[in-house]
């Protein structure tokens, strides 16, 4: 069942940018979508979209088969949004109020709250750290944090813009096994990068972007060779003809 | 106003209430006397956010700082602060703050408004500052002046004239982007159009 | 600001921790204007109990004074000031130079009482988590009428969470402009503007990306109430202090 639906979606910026031009997608629940592009090319902008940040000029855009605009807090709550600057989506003065303030937004008990939160922090492995300061965090520590963040909301999607962006190589690999415990768990997921080389071997699909809009997609293997002209590099091992190979261990 | 922008402002007035918090550690060094930045930021507050979301951002920095959350400058927090010789200082950022949002909102911004208004604020934070030092101190006016105000005023005057160009290059990027949410959806019934 | 301030929460499970943070606020207030109003031997009693606490919680006077050390000489020109200016007794005559005993002893009296205020709001500091009183203050403003309280509470959490951020920032737009040699330029109105714009600049970008994330995480001023708990014992603590303060503002 597919469980993101776009049709004919164009945004135009105020300032006369397009953003997207007629995105035409759907994607199966339970994937793990990888959606490459080089910078400017309309990743953010396309995610966006997804719950509602922002909103088609034309088009529609469907999450779990009912459309953002009719239901915005819905599309909010099912699609989880971790972004690109893990410091400045860090809400909370501490880990724990932090994690709680999705789940407080929903209005839930106090109690229903509280055991979410313990739940989120114990999946990303941040249980001892729950009432430290966030910005004492290192840069995986922050991005799993945001992560625990949007659990605690209990989306059936999760997006991750550009996730591995200045962390480091022990921070790109606790992101990575994040990730993919997440797919484990059923959910449906959505990662943009302009670098294919950590994320390619576990994709289910390869969506690439240029210049606002939707230029290959398929399966990985399929086009991964054609994507230089879109200005993505293409990962060492396709280049050496290899198979691709797991990032993390 | 729809609650993209509101949400927005309410996040800005934090900013602005922590720039203040912040600004009282942040000194420039230059010359023998540091500057410290506080002020200047408080003036800032007023012109980039206007009357209203600035004395938000005033009102909460002073509120945190009353309930004993270390904003104040030393770190010590509580009303101690507020009753103490400097706090008529502190209190005096509220009128003043108001002030100059209210008269450069009044006058479209404009360069001599802007430093009218400034004029006007600084004054009040000196009336509230100075009446409530000789309060408590018990000091001579003409004392209390000499300690609370005089050595200042350079310092201020310098204030004033930065907090000018200052505003005309970040006045821009407090303006909500046209973009998001529900704004763009009034924007989907008008093609766009450029003036 | 953990390392930048000494008035600042320490964690411990005392019964001053424990404490409902509303008592505590309330205390908090309560004491700071009964100071306000005391005596000497009122002051003395309070000093004891406040040193007890004090070395009770191991807080760190001796780093405190010297963070305070500005505040510390303006209390002394104060005490000088109302000294000289007093009239009364003549105890000390030099030249034109007057000291009363009355003076002397109102200027102890003032600087006592502000130094017992700044005790109070340390202990208070240190036994209270931020969060817990931005909740505190929360619940307070719940019979305001027409106060946005979730808002300001939002907004309290917020300046807590920008606060080392904004120092972060702030070094970091120093730094850059140090290894670009700022310093041989002594012009001030230079320094301060090419300071002042990048580094809001900066400030702005994040509490723009911070409110579109808050938007995604359904941001909403209707939103679930902090919880509390307070226990029979609290309340007898209040009690005490608010007769003992009764006590103060009666005589
Ligand atoms: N608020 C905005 N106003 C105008 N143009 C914008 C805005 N946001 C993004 N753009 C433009 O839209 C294009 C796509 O941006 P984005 O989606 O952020 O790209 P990516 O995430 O792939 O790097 C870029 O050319 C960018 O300059
Ligand atoms: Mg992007």
């Amino acid at each position: 069942m597919s469980i993101i639906e776009l049709e004919n979606v164009s945004h135009r910026f105020p300032d006369g940018t397009a953003g997207l031009q007629n995105i035409n997608l759907s994607i199966m629940e339970g994937t793990l979508s990888v959606i490459a592009g080089q910078n400017g090319s309309g990743k953010t902008t396309f995610l966006k979209h997804l719950n509602g940040l922002l909103l088609p000029n034309t088009g529609t855009v469907k999450i779990a088969g009912e459309p953002v605009i009719k239901d915005i807090h819905r599309a909010r709550q099912l699609v989880g949004m971790v972004f690109q600057d893990a410091d400045s989506q860090i809400v909370g003065e501490t880990v724990e109020a932090d994690v709680a303030f999705g789940p407080e937004n929903l209005c839930l008990d106090p109690t229903d709250v509280r055991k979410r939160v313990t739940a989120a922090l114990a999946v990303v492995g941040l249980t001892k750290l729950a009432a430290q300061r966030p910005h004492l965090l290192s840069g995986g520590e922050k991005r799993r944090l945001s992560i625990a963040g949007i659990l605690a909301m209990e989306p059936r999607i999760v997006v991750f813009d550009e996730p591995f962006t200045s962390l480091d190589y022990p921070g790109t690999q606790q992101v990575l096994q994040e990730i993919l415990k997440l797919k484990q768990s059923g959910h449906t997921i959505l990662v943009t990068t302009h670098d294919l080389e950590k994320v390619i071997y576990y994709a289910d699909r390869l969506i690439i972007m240029h210049a606002g809009k939707i230029v290959r997609d398929g399966l990985p293997d399929n086009i991964v060779r054609e994507v230089e002209a879109f200005g993505v590099r293409e990962p060492c091992t396709s280049r050496l003809g290899m198979e691709a190979l797991p990032w993390h261990n | 106003m729809d609650t993209s922008r509101q949400l927005h402002m309410t996040v800005y007035a934090a900013l602005f209430a922590a720039l203040t918090a912040v600004g009282a550690y942040l000194a420039i060094p230059i010359g023998p006397v540091p500057i410290v930045l506080q002020n200047l930021f408080v003036l800032l507050t007023g012109l980039l956010l206007g009357s209203r979301w600035g004395l938000a951002a005033v009102g909460i920095y002073l509120l945190a700082g009353a309930c004993g959350l270390p904003v104040f400058a030393g770190g010590m927090g509580g009303i101690g602060r507020l009753i103490g010789p400097t706090g008529g200082y502190l209190l005096g950022y509220l009128p003043a703050v108001y002030l100059i949002g209210l008269i450069s909102e009044k006058s479209d911004q404009r360069t001599v408004f802007d430093v009218l208004a400034m004029l006007c604020g600084s004054i009040i934070v000196y009336a509230c500052g100075v009446t409530w030092l000789k309060v408590v101190s018990g000091m001579s006016w003409s004392k209390t002046l000499a300690l609370g105000m005089y050595p200042f005023l350079i310092g201020d005057a310098l204030k004033i004239a930065v907090a000018v160009p200052i505003a005309k290059a970040l006045r821009p990027l407090i303006q909500v982007p046209k973009s998001r949410a529900t704004i763009s959806r009034e924007d989907n019934s008008q093609p766009v159009t450029r003036k | 600001m953990a390392q930048l301030t000494a008035f600042s929460y320490r964690s411990g499970n005392s019964y001053a921790h424990a404490l409902d943070v509303r008592i505590k606020l309330i205390l908090l207030m309560l004491v700071s204007l009964a100071v306000m109003d005391a005596g000497p031997t009122a002051l003395g009693v309070m000093s004891l109990c406040l040193m007890i606490l004090v070395r009770y919680l191991h807080l760190p006077l001796k780093s405190v004074c010297v963070e305070l050390r500005y505040f510390l000489i303006l209390l002394a020109l104060v005490f000088i000031a109302r000294s000289l200016s007093t009239a009364g007794d003549p105890l000390i005559v030099w030249k034109w130079l007057t000291i009363s005993r009355e003076g002397m002893k109102a200027g102890a009296v003032v600087v006592w009482r502000i130094m017992l205020v700044v005790l109070v709001g340390l202990t208070f500091v240190a036994t209270t988590r931020p969060t817990e009183i931005k909740a505190a203050v929360e619940w307070f403003l719940k019979p305001v009428p027409l106060i946005p309280r979730a808002r300001i509470g939002t907004m309290i959490g917020l300046v807590l969470r920008f606060i080392p951020l904004i120092f972060t920032q702030a070094g970091e737009t120093l730094d850059a402009q140090r290894a670009r040699a700022v310093e041989h330029r002594k012009n001030p109105y230079y320094r301060l503007t090419k300071f002042v714009i990048p580094f809001f600049r900066r400030t702005f970008e994040t509490a723009d990306k911070l409110a579109v994330a808050m938007e995604a995480r359904c941001y909403s001023e209707n939103r679930t109430n902090p919880q509390f708990s307070a226990r029979r014992r609290d309340f007898m603590v209040l009690a005490v202090c608010a007769v003992f303060c009764c006590l103060i503002f009666l005589f």
